[in-house]
């Protein structure tokens, strides 16, 4: 199907068919890896940011949780490996071996290798927390156009390492790198095709950067070391973000014709529980109202796993029982760049098929 | 139907008086070069795609897109219009790729214009010997062709998953500030080869042409020796294959921009010409793309 104008292929809506989320059973607590830090700063980080623990992998790297979190998305869903026609790969973590960044060949190659997807169109998005979504929006314009029929938008984030730098590195409690021992890892996977239903998938999706503040949140080579680091203002990102996501958000409530009211649950990008609660406030501060209890948090139990962080939230509204089919969702993301990114969708049966097939042991 | 076409087209080649310009810097320039020549404003773009591999200071986050779109200085504030500016990985065949998905952005009516841009250096203060990238950008900028049946046709992307070892690239992080390493297996080019032929037919057929009604070829420009190899191949006539390999090296993800600045620059085809873009990147994968001038 090739659009004849602009706006035909616009019309188009896709939806989240499947989910895979691959969380490591090993829990890492706050304390313990703030008692590993050579100095340990003066402050109380679990008190600051609300993360008590998080997941993390062990012998295994971003890519083995990325294809974890594949394999998981294809049991779930009615396509197969080979019928998926694009496979996107939006990990920042690119370790696949210990101590090694790898740029080429893609991610989406190896993962394409370990799925068999044989028929797939396969590249690396990389966009900081807001990979996933601006790969969904990627796949949706190839979806859009005919170039795809049904994709996958996958992410593998293994974080541990930035925190285990930062435990080496960090030298007060004003340091830029304490952002670093807030992460976890998890990987996601998401496949989508055309929703057969009007009333189902998503209906509105913007990012936007704002490149004039490209410096709050830096992830590269140690200068000092081995290993890699993640430089943070905190307080500035925050503060910018705050300043300028209410307006995007009320666009897309707009966009889509839904108030705050019409909204079961919002799932913002989970930095940590503190930076969500005042997202909150300055949300009702630029509303004027008070929002409702609607905004989900998770970052208690498994940290800000980056990329994943959304779907990782969505997995576990899912298995408590929260979500439920022809909910409505709101995806909030703030990354690096800044980006901000916005997302409405409508949930088809997917909460009740995946309490089916992951309700019991396999939980995480 | 409505085609993407390249509406403008820049690219930055490295210079005495600037040596050390990185990737983002050549990215920029190209970006500039190619801004100016176009009609549209800077403010007109939608989307911004670095499709560059190789990051200055190997820079995870943020996207390199946003360094670039700042320097270019387009929509950089978060009031006004709106810009997103991403990565976009894929070895050597990044542009073809990110033409491919802002061409789908454009058609779906999501933004009215939309530059794929790539900047490529190796910025280790002490390079690996055997990991030299040549230093070099390149930038298109894509809207929707005033004219039908001129633009981007078929896209063809061919991949040998089996063959990914034959060309990496890793930052290694055991040393402070990363070092790049690439290597490539001598059965590299050999490998290319031998899935060119596969991806040229996929894009051919997807158009409805036979290899009579290309009229020029723009490859990656690996090597003098890969481009002589290139027409047996791919069964298409030597002449009508742009090799600049002599004094144009392989720059990988600008590569095949670069040979088409060249190409227009030396001798343009005619109006209506059928072009193959030809892209060789890691994975292994090979892409191809239909263009009528």
């Amino acid at each position: 199907v090739t659009a004849d104008r602009p706006g035909a292929a616009g019309a188009t809506k896709v939806r989240i068919e499947s989910l895979g989320v691959c969380l490591p059973e090993k829990v890492l607590t706050t304390e313990e890896l703030m008692s590993r830090c050579r100095h340990r700063p003066r402050l109380d980080l679990e008190g600051i940011t609300g993360i008590r623990e998080r997941r993390v992998a062990v012998g295994e790297h971003a890519l083995d949780l990325a294809v974890r979190a594949a394999e998981r998305a294809l049991a779930l869903s009615r396509y197969r490996a080979h019928d998926l026609d694009a496979v996107i790969c939006t990990s920042i973590s690119k370790h696949h071996r210990p101590d090694e960044f790898t740029f080429e060949p893609a991610t989406a190659v190896l993962v394409r290798r370990a799925l068999g997807a044989r028929n797939a169109l396969v590249f690396d998005v990389v966009n900081a927390c807001a990979g996933m979504l601006n790969g969904l929006l990627v796949l949706r314009a190839l979806i859009r156009t005919g170039a795809a029929r049904s994709g996958m938008v996958v992410s593998g984030e293994q974080n541990l390492p930035l925190a285990e730098a930062a435990t080496r590195e960090v030298r007060h409690s004003l340091d830029r790198q304490l952002a670093a021992l807030t992460l976890g890892d998890a990987g996601a996977a998401l496949i989508v095709d055309v929703s057969d239903d009007e009333r189902h998938g998503i209906h509105h999706l913007e990012l936007v950067t704002g490149a004039k503040h490209d410096h709050y949140c830096r992830s590269l080579p140690s200068p000092r070391g081995r290993g890699g680091i993640l430089l943070t203002k905190a307080r500035g990102l925050q503060r910018k973000g705050a300043e300028h996501f209410p307006a995007y958000l009320k666009r897309a409530l707009d966009a889509t014709g839904w108030s705050l009211d019409d909204l079961q649950h919002v799932i913002p990008h989970q930095v940590s529980v503190r930076a969500i609660r005042q997202g909150v406030k300055a949300l009702g501060r630029y509303l004027g109202v008070d929002p409702p209890e609607i905004f989900r948090c998770c970052a208690d139990r498994f940290g800000n796993t980056t990329t994943t962080s959304h779907f990782v939230a969505l997995h576990d509204l899912m298995l408590q029982g929260d979500a439920q089919p022809d909910d409505n969702i709101l995806l909030v993301s703030g990354a690096s760049g800044i980006v901000i990114a916005h997302a409405t969708l409508t949930l088809d049966d997917l909460p009740e098929r995946y309490r089916a097939r992951w309700g019991g042991a396999g939980a995480s | 139907v409505r085609r993407v076409r390249i509406e403008s087209l820049g690219a930055s080649l490295p210079a005495w008086w600037r040596p050390w310009h990185g990737s983002v810097a050549h990215a920029a320039t190209a970006g500039r070069r190619c801004l100016a020549a176009s009609r549209h404003r800077g403010a007109d773009v939608g989307v911004l795609v670095s499709a560059g591999i190789h990051r200055d200071g190997h820079v995870a986050e943020p996207a390199i897109a946003a360094y670039i779109q700042h320097r270019l200085g387009i929509n950089v504030e978060f009031q006004g219009r709106p810009t997103l500016s991403f990565d976009l990985l894929n070895g050597g065949c990044g542009m073809l790729n990110a033409a491919q998905v802002v061409g789908a952005m454009l058609l779906a009516g999501e933004v009215e214009a939309g530059m794929v841009i790539a900047g490529e250096a190796n910025g280790d203060r002490r390079p690996d010997p055997s990991s030299a990238v040549p230093r070099s950008g390149a930038a298109l900028l894509l809207d929707l062709a005033p004219r039908a049946e001129t633009g981007f046709g078929a896209f063809a992307f061919r991949t040998h998953e089996q063959d990914a070892g034959l060309f990496t690239a890793v930052v290694s992080l055991a040393e402070p500030r990363g070092r790049l390493l690439i290597r490539r297996d001598a059965r590299l080019e050999e490998a290319w080869l031998a899935q060119a032929a596969e991806t040229v037919d996929a894009a051919l057929a997807q158009e409805g042409l036979t290899r009579a009604g290309v009229d020029v070829v723009v490859p990656s420009q690996i090597s003098p020796g890969f481009l002589a190899r290139l027409p047996a191949a791919i069964s298409i006539p030597a002449e009508k294959i742009a090799d600049f390999s002599p004094d144009l090296p392989d720059t990988g993800s600008t590569s095949v921009f670069l040979a088409w600045h060249r190409l227009l620059a030396t001798r343009p085809p005619a109006t209506g010409a059928r072009v193959l873009f030809l892209a060789f990147g890691s994975g292994l994968t090979v892409g191809a793309a239909v263009y009528t001038l």
